[in-house]
């Protein structure tokens, strides 16, 4: 009954008109973001931060929200259309999205894409709402090891995850952490690594290190590609998906929902790695795998399921922990800082209608992209068809007055250009830039819990270890950490993930 | 052999070092109590080892999973990325003097006009109308504290 009054202060919430206003504009953003390749939720969600600074923090959090699970919704539209996946979570929809599109099924796999996105993401609202409030009272029990050895537990499971090499992806983690140790330090206030600028007294701002890494770096490399984009606009029709359609998707988007979800939920899952391992598992379980790779409807309906449940359940672990599980949840805890809200375990009884709120714009936001995604989806392809040569100009103007707008200081954008091109070269290099943007915000968290763990121990290591739940992830951190040098490990598949989500 | 694989273990051996250094200078402190260069000692230490691992076992297997040299910087359009990071460096440079109107019309203008050759007055028509727009969402629509300079709006 509490749930229930709970979710009605939260529906009356999103339903305010202003609220409602930046849910819309948040989907719309996002939806543009998905389909334009080249700026991924990540760098519109730091593009429009300082937009939301004059919003309440719930209306804030509820527009950037939009943008990320409408870019869910929007990558699917170039991935089916043109084989370019706007944001990495969609680069499964692709492989058969496209295959369909060639056989003159754009319709059905847009229709089913949406349909099907729609339904994992009110699957995972209901997950969330289930699951989000037990969490906290068991995070209530979090003292600095745990919060620590949690953290460490996120960072080893996204570099596991996300590349060929660990090593690597390590290698970028610790590039993030020291980065994040620019600034006055918490405990004792003594400038670091600030060389003089006093500007960097606060430390290296997100927003600009974020725009360098996925929006900068992401022109520079466009750049020098003559991608040649095919797009088929004239085979857009019916939409709406047949029975026979239907019945071969639904119980792949059950499965993609509930896999995603709990791969959301996951410190370092998310909706890239939910999206390919809900095709993988769909081809195995199909009765024609065949099929997989030449317009098969299962391989577009799980993935697009996957990837917006994953979208959805990785807000539990920030809302509940105050812990981002990936890039985008970094985003939106930087925003609440921002905000002068602490996300934490605390949250749900300081904020509840800042919590229940979001969770409700969410089911709205849904509904507005199902609205917004099958008839305009004409409009979306004109989009594809804006040249690069003009696209990528204004793509680079947003991010020069986005960094600059944060504290009016050229500065930042001096910031931003630097991470531009150490992006770049990340980028040439296969390092990826994930690790280094989690870490990255996660590292003063990490030292802070890290310092305090081991003053109170008196300088052991043991606390880490004699407490239950923060030995427990540790634990698994380090058998992360050592399945690599396993035989049966070692030519394990890399999966990249070149933008925000790695998430 | 891979020498970009080489070069780029050494840099980050070097950076390493170099966080390493910085964090000893700030105070390492110790284990029971410490200080501001704790972390930092920590994060480079780890930095630096990590990229010796991929040192070692690259100089062992003599990269041989990694991409070539060639196919990392062959096909790379240096004129076009020089000039795109060049006018970045100056529009920033010149933001607070000249303004957000002017620096911002020059800099689409040499966009719109060297990445694809069109005719100058549809540069020039394309610019203006484009900081036109950024102006109206920046600072009418977001409040943002673009710079006056010379122009004085």
């Amino acid at each position: 009954m509490e749930l229930l009054n709970y979710l009605l202060l939260g529906f009356s919430v999103a339903l305010e008109p202003a609220n409602l206003f930046y849910c819309f504009i948040g989907v719309v953003i996002g939806t543009l973001v998905g389909v334009l390749p080249g700026l991924g939720p990540v760098a519109a969600m730091s593009l429009l931060l300082p937009a939301t600074f004059h919003t309440t923090p719930v209306a804030s959090i509820i527009m950037l929200s939009g943008i990320y699970y409408g870019a869910m919704y929007g990558g699917s539209t170039t991935s089916i259309l043109v084989n370019i996946p706007g944001e990495a979570a969609s680069v499964m929809t692709c492989i058969d999205g496209y295959q369909m599109a060639r056989n003159g099924r754009a319709g059905p796999a847009l229709g089913i894409s949406a349909f099907g996105s729609f339904i994992a993401g009110s699957i995972g609202i209901i997950g969330l709402v289930l699951i989000a409030p037990p969490l906290v009272d068991f995070a209530l029990k979090f003292g600095p090891p745990e919060y620590f050895s949690l953290m460490v537990l996120g960072l080893m499971i996204l570099t596991f995850l996300t590349s060929a090499s660990m090593v690597r992806a390590l290698m970028m983690a610790t590039f993030g952490l020291v980065a994040g140790t620019m600034g006055l330090d918490n405990i004792s206030g003594l400038a670091r690594f600030t060389f003089n600028i006093p500007e960097l007294l606060d430390g290296v701002g997100l927003v600009p290190v974020v725009m360098g890494l996925f929006g900068i770096s992401e022109v520079l490399l466009n750049i020098e590609l003559k991608v040649k984009r095919e797009v088929f606009t004239t085979k857009v029709k019916g939409l709406l998906p047949t029975l026979e359609d239907w019945g071969k998707s639904i119980w792949s988007i059950l499965r993609g929902t509930i896999l995603g979800f709990f791969l959301g939920i996951l410190p370092g899952g998310g909706a890239v790695i939910a999206s390919f391992v809900s095709y993988a598992i769909e081809k195995r379980v199909s009765k024609h795998p065949e099929e997989f790779g030449k317009g098969a409807i299962e391989g577009v309906a799980a993935p697009e399921a996957a990837n917006n449940s994953a979208a959805q359940g990785a807000f539990i672990p920030l809302l509940t922990l105050g812990i981002p599980s990936n890039v985008v949840m970094a985003m939106l805890l930087g925003a609440l800082i921002i905000h002068g809200v602490t996300p934490g375990p605390l949250l749900l009884a300081q904020h509840p209608e800042l919590f229940w709120g979001v969770v409700a714009s969410m089911y709205v936001g849904n509904a507005l992209l199902l609205i917004l995604n099958l008839p305009l989806i004409g409009m979306w392809v004109q989009l594809l068809k804006v040249p690069y040569s003009i696209l990528f100009p204004i793509i680079i103007l947003f991010c020069l007055l986005g960094s600059y707008s944060i504290n009016n200081s050229t500065t930042d954008v001096v910031i931003m250009l630097v991470f531009g091109v150490i992006g770049y070269l990340m980028k040439k290099l296969s390092l990826e830039a994930a690790p280094m943007v989690l870490a990255f915000v996660l590292g003063p968290m990490m030292e802070t819990a890290l310092r305090q763990s081991l003053i109170k121990s008196k300088g052991s290591f043991s606390i880490f270890f004699t407490r239950p739940i923060s030995a427990t992830c540790l634990i698994i951190a380090i058998a992360l950490m050592i399945m690599p040098l396993l035989p049966w490990f070692r030519r394990r598949p890399g999966v990249k993930l070149e933008h925000e989500d790695v998430t | 052999m891979k020498k970009t694989f080489l070069i780029n273990d050494l840099v980050w051996i070097g950076f390493a070092a170099a966080v390493c250094y910085g964090g000893l200078k700030l105070g390492f402190g110790s284990f029971s109590q410490p200080h501001a260069g704790f972390m930092p000692f920590l994060s480079g230490l780890l930095l630096g080892l990590l990229a010796l691992v991929d040192l070692i076992s690259g100089l062992a297997k003599g990269w041989r999973d990694e991409k070539k040299d060639v196919e990392i910087w062959a096909n790379i359009n240096w004129g076009k990325l020089l000039l795109t990071l060049a006018l970045l460096v100056i529009y920033t440079a010149l933001f607070t003097t000249l303004g957000f109107v002017i620096t911002t019309i020059l800099l689409l203008f040499f966009f719109f006009r060297a990445m694809e050759p069109r005719p100058w007055w549809v540069v020039a028509v394309s610019s203006v109308t484009c900081t036109g727009l950024f102006y109206l969402a920046f600072k009418i629509g977001l409040e943002s504290q673009l710079p006056r300079g010379i122009l004085g709006f």
